[in-house]
């Protein structure tokens, strides 16, 4: 025999009143499955574009500094190098030069980004054929040009060298000395070359920039802080998050606006919990009434109806919570969804189960729910027993 | 265990569309203090309104109503909803049994209302339906019962908490003539030894005729009657 509370003990036992009432049961699962559906469907989803955004900031960081400097005119670019560089967390700084330029190859040319580099072909160039000093090329432009090491291209600068004759290009012809994966199609057009190099192609008016590497992003973040006591003055410090300050709204936007879609799916489910409490105290006014003609007292009535609407929530929350979670794992695990390489920077779609998402999700599925329930159980804690009896 | 019931002047109208009914009006009663007393009257007439005011399912529209000396105006909805718990067991008509609960578990509402442990209800139930004969049919569903059997199962749940006041509205007038005198031998039977103070309302004549008072309700006051 039950050893629950009262409203507890009622609320189960409306809960599975199949016997007689197979309509109401059909709406109480209704409202579960409702509720389940809503809560899978919001996992998934936000798992998918968790996974999706992971990857993508990623492959975005991968290729942006973590620190980049850009030093006023006149600095001393290797002081300021050696400055940050003293700085313990600092696990590498590297003078860089950017510009535009124009690549020009087999009778072909295009507009380039170009990026001189001091010691080394710098972290952001990743999967480098190789780390000597010399011209690297991504590696979707040099398939599409069929370049190979060794091949010799030009560089055009945009800024002219001025002769006797008028205005003359500068322009720089080296061998590739190799590849590094691209990425994404924007940064396709990006080639990296020796500083020496590119001082020659951008002159005395380039601007110095120092590119700073701490290992961990959020090491980057707390070094940034720092960085303008050592540094000379109108130095501008840019961190990753700065950098990509655009992209990283754009990602949470879309999250946000995900999420209030789907959770659309959660309201509906609400209203149904809604109409499905209120059939059930329908059904069962002549019980209640009994209830409240036996001295159940009418702070019990209505928790016998909360009771009812937590079960079916938790039972839905539950549900959904297993089919969500199971089911991103058995996507990302197996990587059902593939993807199309050729169009996409990966070839499935990746699924990852935040916590805080998840949290979020129950959190307010069970709020939003629950609080539907509170109609229902108001309207039993105000029946009077006299009119619930009548018949 | 048994109180006293003591009704002055007591007043009840319902709106029937742009109709307003009066059904009780200016109703005075005295009942003793363990006596058993059967309502007549015709359909209608407000039977089953007085005893939902005895009961305190329902508030008079004026008048004062005493039930072993506590007035039930002067209480509030948790005060009353205790009152009923404690002082008075009800069976009705179509006995309002809950139908997802067994019949032992009906019997038992009452104590889980009040608190009383499970074991306690569960074995003060079980001996209640034994003593009406309902020994094999504990675990059995209200849908599963006859009519007489659910009945009595009802009456084993109005006894179950002994209260001193018991308020039957046509107890047997759901039932075939044979179960409804079964019914109501063991109403009295119960009623005298538990001592209870015992109101019931009927249209069977021969049932009210068996009653230590009878009253007819006629134009919204009671007048000591025959059948």
């Amino acid at each position: 025999m039950s050893r629950m509370p009262l409203p507890l003990w009622v609320a189960a036992r409306y809960l599975r009143s199949s016997r007689r009432d197979a309509f109401i049961t059909f709406l109480s699962l209704t409202a579960a499955g409702g509720i389940a559906l809503g809560v899978a469907a919001l996992i998934l989803a936000l798992a998918a574009l968790s996974g999706f955004q992971s990857a993508l900031k990623e492959e975005v960081l991968s290729r942006t500094p973590q620190i980049e400097i850009e030093l006023p005119a006149g600095a001393d670019p290797e002081a300021a190098r050696k400055a940050v560089q003293s700085i313990d967390e600092v696990r590498s700084a590297q003078v860089v030069i950017r510009g535009g330029g124009w690549l020009l190859a087999r009778g072909r040319s295009r507009a380039v980004e170009v990026v001189g580099y001091g010691a080394g072909l710098p972290e952001l160039f990743p999967e480098a054929t190789s780390r000597s000093s010399g011209l690297y090329l991504g590696d979707g432009l040099a398939n599409l040009w069929g370049l190979q090491p060794g091949d010799v291209v030009e560089i055009v600068s945009p800024v002219p060298t001025l002769t006797p004759v008028g205005p003359q290009p500068r322009v720089r012809r080296l061998p590739v000395v190799g590849t590094f994966e691209a990425g994404r199609a924007e940064q396709e057009d990006r080639l990296a070359l020796p500083l020496t190099e590119a001082s020659m192609l951008f002159g005395a008016s380039a601007v110095h920039r120092l590119v700073v590497d701490c290992g961990d992003l959020d090491v980057a973040l707390g070094v940034a802080g720092r960085l303008p006591a050592v540094l000379p003055a109108e130095s501008t410090v840019r961190t990753w998050r700065d950098l990509n300050r655009v992209l990283f709204f754009a990602l949470r936007l879309e999250k946000t606006l995900m999420f209030i879609a789907v959770f659309l799916i959660v309201v509906v489910a609400g209203m149904s919990l809604v109409s499905d409490l209120t059939l059930i105290l329908a059904s069962k006014r002549p019980e209640v009434g009994m209830l409240g003609a036996m001295g159940a007292p009418p702070s019990s009535l209505r928790q016998i109806f909360l009771w009812l609407g937590a079960l079916l929530v938790g039972l839905g929350a539950v549900i959904g919570l297993t089919l969500g979670v199971g089911g991103s794992w058995l996507l990302d695990r197996y990587e059902l969804l593939a993807l199309p390489s050729q169009v996409y920077f990966l070839d499935h779609v990746p699924f990852l189960v935040r916590a805080r998402d998840v949290l979020a999700i129950v959190g307010t599925t069970v709020i939003l729910t629950f609080s539907c329930s509170f109609y229902a159980a108001h309207r039993a804690a105000s029946l009077w027993p006299v009119e619930a009896l009548r018949r | 265990m048994s109180v006293s019931i003591r009704v002055r002047g007591v007043q009840k109208a319902y709106r029937d569309g742009e109709r307003r009914v009066q059904v009780l009006n200016g109703l005075d009663l005295e009942v003793q203090a363990g006596e058993f007393v059967a309502i007549v009257g015709p359909s209608g007439c407000g039977k089953s309104t007085l005893l939902h005011l005895l009961g305190a399912l329902d508030i008079p529209d004026a008048g004062t109503i005493e039930v072993g000396g506590q007035g039930l105006a002067d209480m509030g909805p948790r005060r009353l909803a205790a009152f009923r718990n404690r002082t008075i067991g009800f069976v009705f008509q179509f006995q309002e049994l809950l139908g997802d609960f067994s019949a032992l578990e009906n019997v038992m509402l009452p104590g889980r209302i009040a608190g009383k442990s499970s074991a306690w209800a569960q074995k003060r139930a079980q001996g209640l339906l034994e003593e009406v004969g309902l020994q094999d049919r504990l675990d059995h569903f209200p849908s599963q019962l006859s009519g007489g059997e659910r009945q009595r199962v009802a009456l084993c749940r109005a006894l179950f908490m002994e209260p001193p006041l018991l308020l039957a509205d046509e107890p047997t007038g759901n039932l075939d003539p044979e179960s409804g005198v079964q019914v109501f031998d063991l109403m009295l039977d119960l009623q005298e030894r538990h001592g209870t103070t015992a109101l019931v309302v009927t249209h069977n004549p021969d049932l009210a005729n068996r009653c230590g008072r009878l009253l007819a309700l006629e134009g919204g006051k009671l007048h000591a009657g025959r059948c």
